[in-house]
């Protein structure tokens, strides 16, 4: 299993374009590319799941974790998704109230700038 | 179709290996691809906590996961030799600054995806989840 990872910058958003699996055995890799952008100054972070086939609950606590992290910093952290399977994970753990989750990486950008 | 049971050891590689058999089986068994996706996140997760808690104790004791179908219900069993069922609504459930833990976002996808979730524990030390999902 391999977890592609593309940064990219739209605006003054550093946007994490996330393709495969996280889970237990990927989730450390995209927590230290998030830990990564922020300790490089990067505090408005779009990630973007459209290409994440699953999540699971490590997956989940990277994303908070990183979510804490910009917010220490008055910062943001969108996401991305519009894929039921993935949308399901995030509404079940009461996650839709934590994370602002937008159709496109234009509009999650645009919608924290 | 028969029972099946797989061991693995307590690494996180192995994880995405079970949730790959047993959403073979789960096709088998005519599932389809909205229940099978949800047998592989209940089954990860279950395998998650198990392979986390090994970890955390520095156990290379095996997990062992038992896949069964009678027809109406496919059960699921993930035994483990570290896993604590005390540990499920502790502290360990939020983090100091109120935010829900792994753990937390685990124990919700469980008990919302699967008919029947249990935890006990397990004879001779560990944790056992239990899953049932029904027809």
């Amino acid at each position: 299993m391999e977890l592609g990872l593309d940064v990219s910058t739209v605006g003054d958003h550093a946007v994490v374009e996330v393709k495969g699996e996280i889970d237990v055995y990927t989730a450390p890799k995209l927590r230290e590319k998030l830990i990564e952008l922020v300790s490089d100054g990067s505090y408005n972070v779009v990630v973007n799941l459209e290409g994440v086939d699953f999540l699971d609950s490590t997956g989940l606590g990277v994303l908070v974790g990183a979510l804490k992290r910009v917010k220490a910093h008055d910062g943001s952290l969108a996401l991305v998704c519009t894929q039921d399977k993935i949308l399901k994970i995030f509404k079940i753990t009461g996650l839709t109230k934590v994370f602002p989750i937008h159709p496109s990486v234009e509009e999650a950008a645009g919608a924290s700038a | 179709m028969a029972a099946v049971s797989v061991e693995i050891p307590p690494r996180s590689p192995y994880v995405g290996v079970v949730r790959l058999a047993l959403a073979a089986l789960g096709r088998a068994s005519g599932l389809d691809e909205e229940q099978v996706d949800e047998l592989k996140i209940a089954v990860g997760e279950a395998c998650v906590n198990s392979v986390l808690a090994h970890e955390e104790a520095g156990s290379e004791e095996a997990v062992l996961v038992e896949y069964d179908d009678d027809g109406s219900t496919i059960t699921v069993q993930v035994s483990d030799r570290a896993g604590s069922v005390e540990q499920l609504g502790g502290s360990d459930m939020q983090d100091s600054q109120g935010f829900s833990s792994r753990l937390a976002f685990s124990v919700a996808l469980l008990e919302s995806l699967v008919d029947e979730c249990r935890f006990e524990p397990r004879d001779g030390g560990g944790m056992i989840t239990h899953l049932a999902f029904r027809r």
